[in-house]
C-alpha cells in the first residue's frame, strides 16, 4: 500500500520578474510592480510530496533525515537569503516566476533522486511552492 | 479631555492587518564585512533577499456613541495603502525607502518607520490614536512598536 508523505521547507529570497526576450515596456505591462529592477522578495515555502511503501519495521515511508539532507543540499542552501536572479545558476538568464522556480526545484531533486534513495524506495511525486499565501504552483510530472 | 477619556468607559483597541512583499539587505556601513556577517548572518548578503511581511496596526479609543466605531475603517485602509503599502510593497527597502538611506531596514526599524509615517494621520478629531505597529517578517519573528515611551 502506497502512502503519500509531504514535508515543508521555508526559505527567504529576493527576485525580479523579467522575461529576457521581451522589451522593457512589455515586461512592465506584463509583470507590473514585480518587474521593479531593484527586485523584491518573499518567504517561500516548498512542499515535497513523496510516495512509498510503509516499512514494516520503522513504520516510515521515507527516511526524513535523508530527505531533509537532500533538500538542504539541492534547494535550501543554494536559495536561502539569495537573490534568485543573480545567484541561482538556472535564473542568470531566466525568469524566476513561481512556475519556473517549482520546475527548477523539481529538476534539482529529480536529477539526483535515484542516487539518494535506493531503487524501489520512495518516489518523488509532487512539488508545491508558495510564493505568498495566495500564489501557489504545483508540479507533478 | 480627549487624552484622559481614553482610560474610561468603553476603551478598546481595534487592529487592521495588511501584507506586502519586499527585499532588503541587513548590512551596516559602520561595520566590517566580518562584523556584518556575525551580526546579521546570511541576511547580510549584499545581493539582497526578501520576505512576505504582515503589518498589524492597532488603534485605541472609545467607540463613537452614534456610529459605534472607534474610527472610520475606510480612512484607516486608505492611510495604510497610501503611507505604508505604496512605500514598501515590491521595493528594495535599502534603496527605495528614503528612511533607510542611513538606517538598516531591520524589522525593528521598519516598525518605527511605519509608526512615524501614520501616527499623525490616524484621526484628526483625537478620538482614536495609534496604539501599536506590529510587523511580522516570518511566521516565527515579529516586532511591536508602541511609540516613544
Amino acid at each position: 500500500m502506497t502512502v503519500h508523505l509531504s514535508r515543508r521547507y521555508v526559505f527567504f529570497a529576493a527576485h525580479r520578474l523579467h522575461a529576457p526576450t521581451l522589451s522593457d515596456a512589455e515586461n512592465q505591462a506584463l509583470y507590473g510592480k514585480c518587474n521593479n529592477p531593484n527586485g523584491h522578495g518573499h518567504n517561500y515555502e516548498v512542499e515535497v510530496t513523496v510516495g512509498g511503501q510503509v516499512n514494516p519495521v520503522t513504520g516510515r515511508a521515507v527516511d526524513l533525515h535523508l530527505l531533509d539532507e537532500l533538500c538542504e543540499r539541492q534547494i535550501l542552501a543554494p536559495f536561502r537569503y539569495r537573490n534568485l536572479n543573480t545567484e541561482v545558476e538556472e535564473f542568470r538568464h531566466g525568469n524566476p516566476t513561481t512556475e519556473n522556480l517549482a520546475t527548477v526545484v523539481d529538476v534539482r531533486l529529480r536529477s539526483v533522486w535515484l542516487n539518494w534513495f535506493p531503487a524501489g524506495g520512495p518516489k518523488l511525486e509532487k512539488i508545491r511552492i508558495w510564493e505568498t499565501d495566495r500564489n501557489i504552483c504545483e508540479v507533478c510530472p | 479631555m480627549g487624552v484622559s477619556s481614553h482610560n474610561i468607559f468603553n476603551h478598546m483597541i481595534i487592529s487592521k492587518k495588511v501584507e506586502f512583499s519586499a527585499s532588503h539587505i541587513c548590512r551596516s556601513p559602520q561595520l566590517s564585512d566580518e562584523e556584518n556577517l556575525r551580526v546579521y548572518g546570511l541576511a547580510a548578503n549584499p545581493n539582497s533577499h526578501g520576505h512576505n511581511y504582515i503589518v498589524e496596526v492597532a488603534i485605541e479609543g472609545d467607540p463613537d456613541p452614534i456610529t459605534g466605531m472607534i474610527l472610520d475603517l475606510k480612512h484607516l485602509k486608505d492611510i495604510l495603502e497610501d503611507r505604508i503599502l505604496k512605500v514598501y510593497d515590491h521595493r528594495l527597502l535599502n534603496v527605495e525607502v528614503d528612511s533607510f538611506a542611513d538606517k538598516v531596514p531591520t524589522v525593528e526599524n521598519m516598525a518605527i518607520d511605519m509608526w512615524n509615517r501614520i501616527e499623525a494621520h490616524i484621526d484628526a478629531t483625537g478620538r482614536a490614536r495609534l496604539f501599536s505597529v506590529r510587523v511580522h517578517e516570518t511566521n516565527e519573528l515579529f516586532v511591536e512598536y508602541r511609540g516613544k515611551a
